[in-house]
C-alpha cells in the first residue's frame, strides 16, 4: 500500500514538473484585460497594437519566405530600398535616393548614413548584393520567388540558370553606393525594391548563426521599424519599436502584439472581448457589421480566375470557352454569395491598379467580361455544333470553403444559363496545381495576388506557355509582352498592355476573371493609420498610432 | 513482468518500423511539393529542379526512404520544410505541450465526473438521479465539442468576461478548451461505468458482501467499483491518446498553437519530415499508452497474468 502511494506521489510529481518546464507564450496573463474589455497595454503609457494574422508565422529568412504572413512580419522588422507609403508608393528607407540613367536600365541607389542594423553596425550596399545574390541562387533562395529579381537584372537570369554571379548587374561601388543595371526599363522597380526578397542581409551574421539563422527573435538582425522580442510560429510574434530605426521619431505605436487565429469566429469575439483591435469578417458576419462605427472593406490586387487547359477536350473549341465566359453572373456571386468586400470582375487587371495619367488601367480599359446568358447559350450552341455534340466539362477546384461556394455557384449558373451540367472536380491545393502542372485539367478556378502595382504582374504569367497557364502560345501576344517590357514610352507601353489584356480575354478567351479580392473588417476607433496594401507587402505599422 | 515489457518494446519497435515504412510511401504519393506552387509555376523547370534536388526529392522514393530510415534509427526526425530549417523534434515538442495539458486536464474532469455520475446512476437504478445522469450522458455523446467550444467562448469568455476568448497565454487559456474537450468523456465513462456496475451489483459476491454485514461504502469501494473498472480502463487507453494528442478543431476554435493542427497542416503541406515525425510520435504513443493499460489490468485484477498472455 506505502509503495503504490509512493508511485502515485512520484507519477504527480513528473507530472507537474513536465508542465511546469513548459511555458505559455505570453508571460504576462491578460485574463483580467479581456475580462474588462480594457485594450491598455502593460507598459501603462506605451502604445500597443493587438493585431493577428490568419496562418502561422512559418519563415523568417527572406530567401524561403513566400506567403503573406511572413511577409507581414519581415517588412516590419526590416527594410528595403524603398517602402511603401498609406498611398502604396514607394519612399526612400535604406535608400536616401536613386538615380535613374537616361536609358532606365541603370539605377544608383544611394543609402542613407543612418542606416543601421540593430547591432549598430551600417547597412551598406554589400549587405543588399548579398541578400539579392543569394535569392537568385536556387540552392539558398528556395522560395520559388527568384523571378521577382531574374526578371528585371541583368545577368540574373542565367546566374538562377547555373550560371556566373560576376554577370549579374549588382555593383556595391562602396558601402554607400549600390548600381543594379535592369535587362529592360522597369517602371515599378523601385516598387519592387520594398519586397522582401529585396531586403538587405548582413552576410557575417547569417553566416554566424548557420542553420540557426532566423529561427528565433534572437537569430535575426534587424534595419526595420521594429525588432522582434519574441517569435512564435504557431501562437504569434510581439514587435517592438527599434529604437535605432533612422526614421524612429516618426514611428508611434511602441509594441505590436501579433497573435495566430485561424478562426474567423474566433478573432470576432477576441476583438469585441477587446483582446484584438483590428478583425477581418467572415461573410457570414458583414450584414450584421455594418452599422458599426469601425466597419470597412479594403481590396486585394488579387484576381480569381477561370483557367482553360486549351489542348483539353471540349474547352479546345473557342465558342465553348466564350459560352462559360459570358455564361455566368460574377456580380450576384460578389454580392450575394461572397458578401466580403470582393467585387465582380470587369477584366483580368483588378480596379485601382495603376495606368497612366491618374487614370487606372481599368478605367482606361474598361470592361471587357460580364454576364450575356443569351449571347453565351448562341455561343455554346455554335460550339456544340461544331464538335458534334456536346463536351462534358469538369470544373478542378482546391478543396477551399471560398473556392467552394464560388464553384457552387457557377455550375447552377451554367446549368440556368446554358443547360449544361458541369462537373466539379475539388482536390487539395497542391493536387490541384499537379494536375494543372501535368495539363491534366479541362478548367480550373485559380488566383493570382499582384507583386507589384503594375498590369505587368499579371499579363506576364501567360508568356511561359507552361501547362498551368493553360498551353497558351500565341506569338502575337508575346510579341505585345516583350514589347511593353522594352517600351520607354509610358503611353505606347500601355497601349500594348491594353491589347494584350483583350488578346487574353476577349480574342483568345485564355481566362476568365471572376472576381476582384477584398475583404470587410471592423477597426477599433482609437487606431489611426492601420492601411493594408493590396499589393506587395501587406501591411506597415510604421504609420500607426494609437489614441 | 520485466520479460513481458520486453517483449512490448520489442513488438513497438516492430510496429513504429511498419508505421514509418508505410506511411513513408503513402506520403510520397500525395500529390506537389511542399514548395508554394504558384510561384514554382513561374520558374523555368531547370531551376524547379535545382530546389528540388537542393532538399534531396530528385532521388528515388526508395533511396529517400533509406536516407530517412538511417536517420530515424540515429534519432534525427530531420527539418521541417514547411516551418524552414527547423528541427521536427523541436517542433513537435513545442507544441506537445498545449496539447497534452489541454488533453489531461479533459481526461481527469471526465474520468471523475464520469465515475462520479456513472456510480450515482447506477446505485440510484431507476429513480430521478439515474434518469437525470442519462439525460446528461445522451447530450454529452449529442453534442459535438466544438459547439460547446463555441458556445463556451461566447457566453463565458466574451458575455460574462470569466475566461479568456482565446489565445495561449496564461493557464486560464487551457481552462475552456478542457471543458469542451471533457464533455463527451464525461458522458462515455458515466454510461459505461453505470452498465459495469448494474452487471456486478447483480453478482453472488455482492450479496454474500451485503449478508455477512459489510457497509454499503465498504461494498461499493472494495467490491462493486474495483470490479467495475475493468471496463472504464479499456476505453480509456484509447480516449487518452486521442486526447493527449490534441483536437484540430478545439485548438483552432480557441486558437491554440497545439499538436494536432500542426498534423492537419503538416499533411495539407506535404511538410514530409513533420507527417513522418508526427506519425512516428503517435504511435510510438498509442502503442505504449496501451501496454500501460494492459499493465493496468492486472493491478485492478490479479487474476489477468500477463506473462501468460491472458488478458
Amino acid at each position: 500500500m506505502k509503495k503504490k502511494k509512493v508511485g502515485l506521489l512520484a507519477s504527480l510529481l513528473v507530472v507537474s514538473a513536465m508542465f511546469t518546464g513548459c511555458s505559455f507564450s505570453g508571460s504576462d496573463s491578460k485574463t483580467a484585460d479581456s475580462a474588462s474589455g480594457q485594450t491598455t497595454s502593460s507598459a501603462g503609457s506605451a502604445k500597443e497594437l493587438k493585431l493577428y494574422v490568419e496562418n502561422e508565422i512559418k519563415d523568417l529568412d527572406q530567401w524561403k519566405a513566400s506567403d503573406d504572413v511572413s511577409f507581414t512580419v519581415l517588412n516590419n522588422v526590416n527594410e528595403g530600398l524603398y517602402r511603401l507609403d498609406l498611398k502604396n508608393e514607394p519612399q526612400p528607407a535604406m535608400a536616401e535616393k536613386a538615380d535613374l540613367s537616361e536609358d532606365k536600365l541603370t539605377y544608383t541607389f544611394t543609402l542613407r548614413d543612418n542606416a543601421k542594423w540593430s547591432d549598430g553596425t551600417p547597412v551598406t550596399a554589400q549587405d543588399f548584393k548579398y541578400a539579392w545574390l543569394r535569392e537568385m541562387d536556387p540552392k539558398t533562395g528556395t522560395n520559388g520567388y527568384s523571378f521577382i529579381m531574374t526578371d528585371y537584372i541583368v545577368g540574373a537570369a542565367e546566374y538562377a540558370a547555373g550560371g556566373s554571379a560576376d554577370q549579374v548587374g549588382i555593383e556595391a561601388k562602396d558601402d554607400k553606393t549600390l548600381v543594379v543595371k535592369l535587362t529592360q526599363p522597369t517602371p515599378y522597380f523601385l516598387r519592387l525594391t520594398s519586397l522582401a526578397p529585396y531586403f538587405p542581409m548582413k552576410e557575417d551574421f547569417v553566416k554566424s548563426k548557420g542553420e540557426g539563422y532566423a529561427l528565433g527573435a534572437d537569430s535575426m538582425l534587424y534595419n526595420g521599424p521594429y525588432t522582434l522580442s519574441s517569435v512564435d510560429a504557431a501562437s504569434g510574434a510581439v514587435l517592438v519599436k527599434n529604437q535605432g530605426y533612422w526614421d524612429a521619431a516618426n514611428v508611434k505605436v511602441d509594441k505590436v502584439d501579433l497573435k495566430v487565429i485561424k478562426e474567423k469566429s474566433t478573432a470576432l469575439n477576441a476583438y469585441k472581448a477587446g483582446q484584438l483591435d483590428r478583425v477581418l469578417l467572415a461573410s457570414s458576419d458583414v450584414n450584421a457589421s455594418k452599422s458599426d462605427p469601425g466597419f470597412g472593406t479594403g481590396i486585394n490586387f488579387r484576381t480569381t480566375y477561370l483557367q482553360f487547359n486549351l489542348k483539353a477536350d471540349g474547352v479546345s473549341n473557342i465558342n465553348i470557352r466564350k459560352a462559360l465566359e459570358f455564361g455566368f453572373d460574377s456580380k450576384l456571386l460578389a454580392d450575394q454569395v461572397l458578401n466580403n468586400g470582393s467585387k465582380a470582375a470587369t477584366g483580368l487587371i483588378p480596379d485601382v491598379m495603376s495606368g497612366i495619367d491618374g487614370k487606372s488601367f481599368r478605367e482606361t480599359q474598361g470592361d471587357l467580361v460580364g454576364v450575356d446568358a443569351a449571347k453565351a447559350k448562341e455561343y455554346w450552341d455554335q460550339g456544340v455544333k461544331e464538335l458534334g455534340k456536346a463536351p462534358k466539362i469538369t470544373m478542378l477546384v482546391a478543396d477551399t470553403s471560398e473556392v467552394k461556394d464560388v464553384s457552387t455557384f457557377m455550375q447552377s449558373e451554367y446549368k440556368k444559363n446554358l443547360g449544361i451540367d458541369v462537373t466539379i472536380d475539388t482536390k487539395t491545393s497542391k493536387a490541384r496545381g499537379q494536375l494543372m502542372d501535368n495539363s491534366n485539367y479541362q478548367m480550373a478556378i485559380t488566383a493570382w495576388g499582384a507583386d507589384y502595382d503594375d498590369a505587368m504582374t499579371y499579363l506576364d504569367l501567360w508568356a511561359n506557355h507552361t501547362p498551368y497557364r493553360g498551353n497558351y502560345e500565341n506569338a502575337d501576344y508575346d510579341k505585345l509582352i516583350n514589347g511593353a517590357k522594352k517600351e520607354t514610352d509610358e503611353k505606347k507601353r500601355l497601349d500594348m498592355l491594353l491589347a494584350a489584356e483583350k488578346t487574353l480575354l476577349n480574342d483568345d478567351v485564355v481566362v476568365v476573371p471572376i472576381y476582384f479580392g477584398g475583404y470587410s473588417f471592423l477597426l477599433n476607433d482609437r487606431v489611426q493609420n492601420l492601411e493594408y496594401h493590396p499589393y506587395g507587402n501587406p501591411v506597415d505599422f510604421k504609420y500607426s498610432d494609437v489614441k | 513482468m520485466k520479460r513481458y515489457i520486453g517483449i512490448r518494446i520489442i513488438y513497438l519497435l516492430i510496429t513504429l518500423f511498419i508505421i514509418s515504412t508505410v506511411t513513408f510511401f503513402l506520403m510520397k504519393a500525395l500529390p506537389g511539393t511542399p514548395f508554394d506552387e504558384e510561384k514554382l509555376a513561374q520558374l523555368p523547370q531547370e531551376q524547379k529542379q535545382m530546389i528540388l534536388t537542393s532538399y534531396g526529392l530528385d532521388k528515388p522514393v526508395f533511396t529517400q526512404y533509406v536516407n530517412y530510415i538511417k536517420n530515424v534509427a540515429q534519432g534525427d526526425l530531420g527539418t521541417s520544410f514547411f516551418y524552414t530549417g527547423q528541427k521536427v523534434t523541436d517542433i513537435i515538442s513545442g507544441r506537445l505541450f498545449p496539447s497534452a495539458l489541454i488533453g489531461l486536464q479533459a481526461v481527469l474532469l471526465g474520468l471523475a465526473i464520469g465515475m462520479i455520475l456513472g456510480i450515482v446512476a447506477a446505485y440510484r437504478h431507476n429513480t430521478g438521479w439515474d434518469y437525470a445522469t442519462m439525460i446528461i450522458a445522451v447530450l454529452g455523446v449529442s453534442i459535438p465539442n466544438f459547439v460547446l467550444a463555441a458556445l463556451l467562448q461566447y457566453y463565458v469568455g466574451l458575455k460574462w468576461g470569466l475566461l479568456p476568448v482565446a489565445f495561449w497565454e496564461s493557464y486560464p487559456s487551457s481552462i475552456l478548451p478542457s471543458i469542451a474537450l471533457c464533455v463527451g468523456v464525461i458522458a462515455l465513462i458515466a454510461r459505461f461505468v453505470r452498465t459495469e456496475m448494474l452487471e456486478v451489483l447483480d453478482q453472488d459476491y455482492v450479496m454474500t458482501a451485503k449478508a455477512k454485514g459489510l457497509g454499503t461504502i465498504r461494498i461499493m469501494f472494495q467490491h462493486v467499483i474495483r470490479n467495475s473498472l475493468i471496463s472504464v480502463i479499456t476505453i480509456l487507453g484509447p480516449i487518452v491518446v486521442n486526447l493527449l494528442t490534441g483536437s484540430l478543431v478545439i485548438e483552432n476554435i480557441f486558437g491554440i498553437p497545439g499538436i494536432g493542427s500542426l498534423f492537419v497542416d503538416s499533411i495539407k503541406m506535404n511538410d514530409y519530415s513533420t507527417i513522418m515525425g508526427i506519425t512516428l510520435f503517435y504511435s510510438a504513443f498509442y502503442v505504449l499508452v496501451m501496454l500501460i493499460v494492459d499493465l493496468l489490468y492486472g493491478l485492478v485484477d490479479p487474476r489477468i497474468r500477463l506473462a501468460s498472455g491472458k488478458g
